[in-house]
């Protein structure tokens, strides 16, 4: 009997031990072809599409314009060293004149969540991936804000860095459509323009 | 009169004070590192190379400092000259020409250089590791539980048998026969209660296997590259839909492509953090993951980057909801204004992610039944004008507010069609 115990124990150990608690496996479904989709969807694999005879191409057609989107800029990417198209791109006018109070609410949420990690909510360079260096990130990002050479810079410019990278900054085409680009263009340069009535009236007040 | 006295004296022994503060102060390496960072900063780091080469040592591969001045001055005029050493440097670094800056005395790029030499190599001494990592060690108690209880058994049992034993001593003394001894599994008590628990154990793990089928919470697979919502978004405060982007407004919430990651990683090379702990208890190099994105990237650190050479990583997928329901994530989090954390639990903290809630139509409609509709300030339901007339009025209670049920969100056809 007592054989029967210590069986029953070291089994009971080995069941204890072996038992992780982290889920590694999804576990099992009771209609695998309900649970799982038979449709191509989303983040499915396309890279076997072609052999099973099936035309499909996850791209639009070339030069097609979403609804609502605004139109193309049609200044491409400058080659490595080379800074024509860059300068050209000053040239170019914002197609936003003036910010609603909603959309100018929307440019605010918009650059909070793309820029301010980096350029910070004051738009001083000073995001949380910076914090005066502490942060993880190498460099400096620009102030946008109190800057001469970014108060300076035409939109058509700033559009080219989103649209494009600059520097260390990638691109954030993939992020944000054109008309919100725009949008927060608009936003940074109504920052700069009281940053600066605000830097005037103080002055004026001394 | 004493009182102005003593105010003169204040004042000019303050003046003096100040005076000598001034005169002693010239243009030092603290005064470099807020120069380096304003000028430099965007573009080199002292011990890496970014946009430009790392600057640790540049004294030494400028030997002639007027050189070196009118090359950080103006790159552009001095690669006229015809220097071989600005030109190679120019060609390697892909012709990114550097910014002018006419305004910067000798002075100000001496202490520059100072600051630059100031600066120590990484690696040198990294303290405070040790204490994080004993702190990671404490915590699970279970074992020493799970001990406890094995030995507080054994010495019950043992305490059972000496209790028989001890009868069976007393009855022998006085004369009393034992009866013949019923063996254990044959008594049939013993077994009626075996039975009866090995029922209920049993029916309790079916049903609830039963009902977990095809339900994964808690699931937690491993991501090709350990990838921590913790650092992302608890610690440095990234916003959910930097790399959700489609969560505001379709379906998907959309998993960030590799040009996303490398927006922040082009420059961020090494994890610095707190250190790094897989749900097993592996440690983490983090610097190691992040060379594993370079790798889809087809990214070499110190060259540009061409994003066109980069693979998709292939994540593995976590939620998943089965073929006949319909789920759009902007419906939810634009329209409903419900936060990611409700149905994904404390992201922000997970290292690794796991499914949080069960993701069944119980889950669902329970939600859908409980949830108030933000009514107030959303266009989005500024449809249902009876409501918002009854609300007025207080028909409706406005405490109570308006549920999700009240607009449709429990019928079939909502999510079944």
């Amino acid at each position: 009997m007592s054989k029967n115990i210590s069986f029953l124990l070291l089994a009971s150990a080995l069941v204890l031990v072996s038992c992780s608690d982290v889920k590694r496996q999804p576990g099992s479904v009771y209609m695998p072809d309900m649970a799982y989709s038979r449709a191509y969807e989303s983040y499915a694999d396309y890279s076997n599409l072609a052999q099973k005879n099936i035309n499909y191409t996850g791209t639009p057609v070339a030069g097609a314009i979403a609804r609502g989107e605004d139109l193309p800029f049609h200044i491409p990417m400058d080659a490595p060293g080379d800074t024509t198209n860059y300068t050209a791109s000053k040239a170019v006018k914002n197609p936003i004149v003036s910010l609603t109070d909603v959309e100018r609410k929307e440019a605010e949420r918009l650059y909070l969540i793309n820029c301010g990690i980096c350029h910070g909510a004051n738009l001083n360079g000073n995001g949380p991936l910076y914090k005066d260096g502490a942060g993880p990130y190498p460099a400096k990002p620009a102030s946008l804000v109190g800057d001469a050479k970014y108060e300076a810079m035409p939109d058509g410019q700033m559009f080219y860095s989103l649209a494009y990278g600059k520097n260390l900054m990638g691109s954030y085409a993939s992020q944000l459509s054109r008309k919100q680009r725009w949008m927060i263009i608009k936003y940074i340069k109504d920052k700069q323009q009281e940053g600066k009535a605000a830097a005037t009236d103080t002055t004026a007040k001394k | 009169m004493q009182s102005t006295y003593r105010l003169t004296r204040y004042f000019v022994s303050t003046f003096i004070l100040f005076a000598g503060f001034f005169a002693g102060f010239t243009v030092k390496a603290q005064d470099g590192k807020t120069l380096f960072q304003t000028n430099c900063a965007s573009c080199h780091q002292v011990h890496k190379k970014l946009t430009g080469p790392a600057l640790a040592g540049v004294e030494e591969r400028w030997p002639n400092k007027k050189n070196l001045y009118a090359w950080i001055r103006n790159s552009a005029a001095f690669l006229k000259t015809g220097d071989a050493y600005a030109n190679n440097l120019y060609n390697e670094y892909n012709k990114v020409a550097m910014t002018a800056f006419p305004n910067l005395t000798d002075q100000e790029i001496d202490a520059m250089l100072a600051y630059i030499k100031s600066v120590p190599a990484p690696g040198a001494a990294a303290p405070g590791g040790a204490a994080v990592a004993a702190a990671a060690q404490e915590g699970d108690n279970s074992l020493l539980f799970g001990v406890l209880t094995l030995i507080l058994a054994v010495v019950a049992l043992t305490l059972l048998q000496v209790n028989s034993n001890l009868k069976k001593m007393a009855d022998e003394k006085e004369g009393i026969v034992p009866e013949k001894p019923v063996s254990f599994f044959r008594n049939k008590s013993n077994i009626a209660f075996l039975s009866i628990i090995l029922f209920l154990i049993g029916g309790y793990y079916t049903t609830k296997g039963a009902m977990n089928l095809g339900r994964s919470t808690d699931y937690q697979p491993e991501q090709p590259i350990y990838y921590s919502h913790k650092v992302h978004a608890g610690i440095n405060q990234i916003n959910c839909q930097y790399c959700h982007t489609g969560v505001y407004q379709g379906k998907q919430a959309t998993i960030p492509s590799v040009n996303v990651c490398m927006n922040c990683h082009q420059a961020i090379n090494e994890y610095k953090g707190e250190k790094l702990y897989s749900e097993d208890g592996k440690e983490i190099d983090g610097t190691n993951e992040i060379k594993k994105l370079y790798k889809y990237a087809g990214f070499v650190e110190g060259k540009p980057w061409d994003p066109s050479a980069a693979k998709p990583i292939e994540w593995v997928r976590i939620h998943n909801l089965p073929d006949h329901v319909y789920f759009n994530h902007a419906q939810h989090v634009n329209a409903g204004k419900v936060a990611c954390q409700t149905c994904h639990g404390e992201i922000q903290k997970m290292g690794e992610v796991k499914q949080f809630s069960n993701l069944s139509m119980g889950w669902c409609v329970n939600c859908h039944r409980e949830t108030k509709v933000q009514f107030k300030d959303n266009g989005f339901y500024s449809i249902y004008e009876k409501y918002h007339q009854d609300l007025k009025t207080g028909k409706l209670d406005s405490t109570r507010g308006i549920t999700v049920e009240k607009i449709g969100g429990t019928e079939c056809q909502k999510c079944h069609y």
